[in-house]
């Protein structure tokens, strides 16, 4: 056990109490050595009461942050308790655990900081609405060309990171749609990213945080959120980040 | 036809600066933004008393300022000046709630995580 190196799974949720419990028997199930932190992000249902039914450590926000905040505290819990490497995983049950460690394997053969599941590439095809694939390709491509490495999946929330990405993460990570943002983000401070074959699967409870009136909205925030932080000044690693 | 404009404009002027000095009475208004207001109570009470003077050659000469319209130009800039000053500083706000946010999580796990160990550590000595 000394040996093997610390892993944390972050679990963001807000209102999931319907799928929260599921997700995080399937990680302890096919990952017994991690640790779960759920990060309940100001839910008004039962979500953190579920996640600690199924003894998982809660963080419970007084407040809803987004999605940017919530995983961010999560990277602050882990930079704090000095994990090595730390997995993000949706709380609604699309990302299948088993997967897990094929991201942590890419880590550990140090071959990147960060490893994302893509549902574009290898044998798992998603099947997503025409509209929503060529968003995400238009995303895709630009990223790719900002930051000179080729991206299929800029909006997966399916990450593990090690120890330089999770105090990189913990002062500084982008809000409202922090997904695109984070690999322009890490191109930028030097770290390096790969992406995996990964299976989605469809949401088994509650909405999608992107609905198809604020598509185009996300589609404009996003391209102009990664524009500023390719163009920002590169971010330091201590101070708090805002 | 000037006369009605003056009055109404003072009233205006009147009730904000009124208003403005409750907000301050009330502790609602913190001092920077009091003074702010304060100020343009004034400014558009003096300007509703001697509305003459816009007018008169003396200021047209000294600003370059013939119309009376451009100085609803220059108020709407100083009033969006005003509105991005507000957005820097509620853009600042939210940053800081959520470091603040954030922070009382964290601690918040960590206290009732020291609380749940005292209490087991504390049990078999009762």
């Amino acid at each position: 056990m000394e040996s093997e190196k610390k892993t944390l799974v972050i679990i963001p949720a807000f209102n999931e109490e319907g799928s929260i419990r599921r997700v995080i028997e399937a990680v302890k199930v096919t990952l017994p050595q991690c640790a779960i932190l759920v990060v309940n992000d100001g839910s008004t249902d039962q979500t953190s009461e579920e996640a600690k039914r199924a003894s998982a450590v809660v963080l419970d926000l007084p407040i809803n942050l987004g999605i940017g905040g919530a995983v961010q505290v999560g990277y602050q819990y882990a930079c704090q308790k000095g994990y090595h490497i730390a997995i993000q995983v949706d709380g609604d049950g699309q990302h299948d655990p088993k997967e897990i460690s094929k991201l942590i394997e890419v880590l550990e053969r140090g071959e990147a900081d960060m490893v994302i599941g893509s549902r574009f590439i290898g044998e798992s095809r998603y099947k997503g609405s025409g509209m929503r694939r060529i968003g995400i390709s238009i995303l895709a491509q630009a990223i790719s060309i900002m930051t000179g490495q080729k991206v299929t999946d800029p909006t997966s929330g399916f990450r593990a990171s090690n120890r330089k990405a999770i105090q990189l993460f913990a002062h500084n990570y982008p809000q409202d749609y922090p997904e695109p943002e984070v690999l322009v983000l890490l191109s930028r401070c030097g770290l390096k990213m790969r992406e995996v074959p990964a299976t989605v699967y469809q949401r088994e409870y509650g909405e999608s945080s992107i609905t198809k009136i604020r598509a185009i909205y996300y589609m404009t925030k996003v391209l102009l959120a990664i524009f500023v932080t390719s163009v920002r000044r590169k971010p330091k690693g201590g101070g708090i980040g805002g | 036809m000037l006369i009605k404009t003056q009055i109404i404009v003072g009233a205006l002027s009147i009730i904000l600066l009124l208003f403005t000095l409750e907000m301050i009475r009330k502790g609602r208004l913190r001092e920077e933004y009091a003074i702010l207001w304060l100020f343009t109570g004034t400014a558009v009470l003096v300007f509703s008393l001697w509305p003459e003077f816009f007018l008169s050659k003396f200021f047209s000469k000294v600003t370059g300022i013939f119309y009376l319209s451009t100085i609803v130009l220059i108020c709407f800039f100083f009033l969006l000046l005003i509105v991005l000053h507000f957005s820097v500083v509620i853009s600042k706000l939210t940053g800081q709630n959520k470091d603040l946010a954030q922070r009382h999580a964290l601690l918040e796990l960590e206290f009732k995580e020291f609380k749940k160990n005292r209490l087991s550590l504390d049990k078999p000595s009762e």
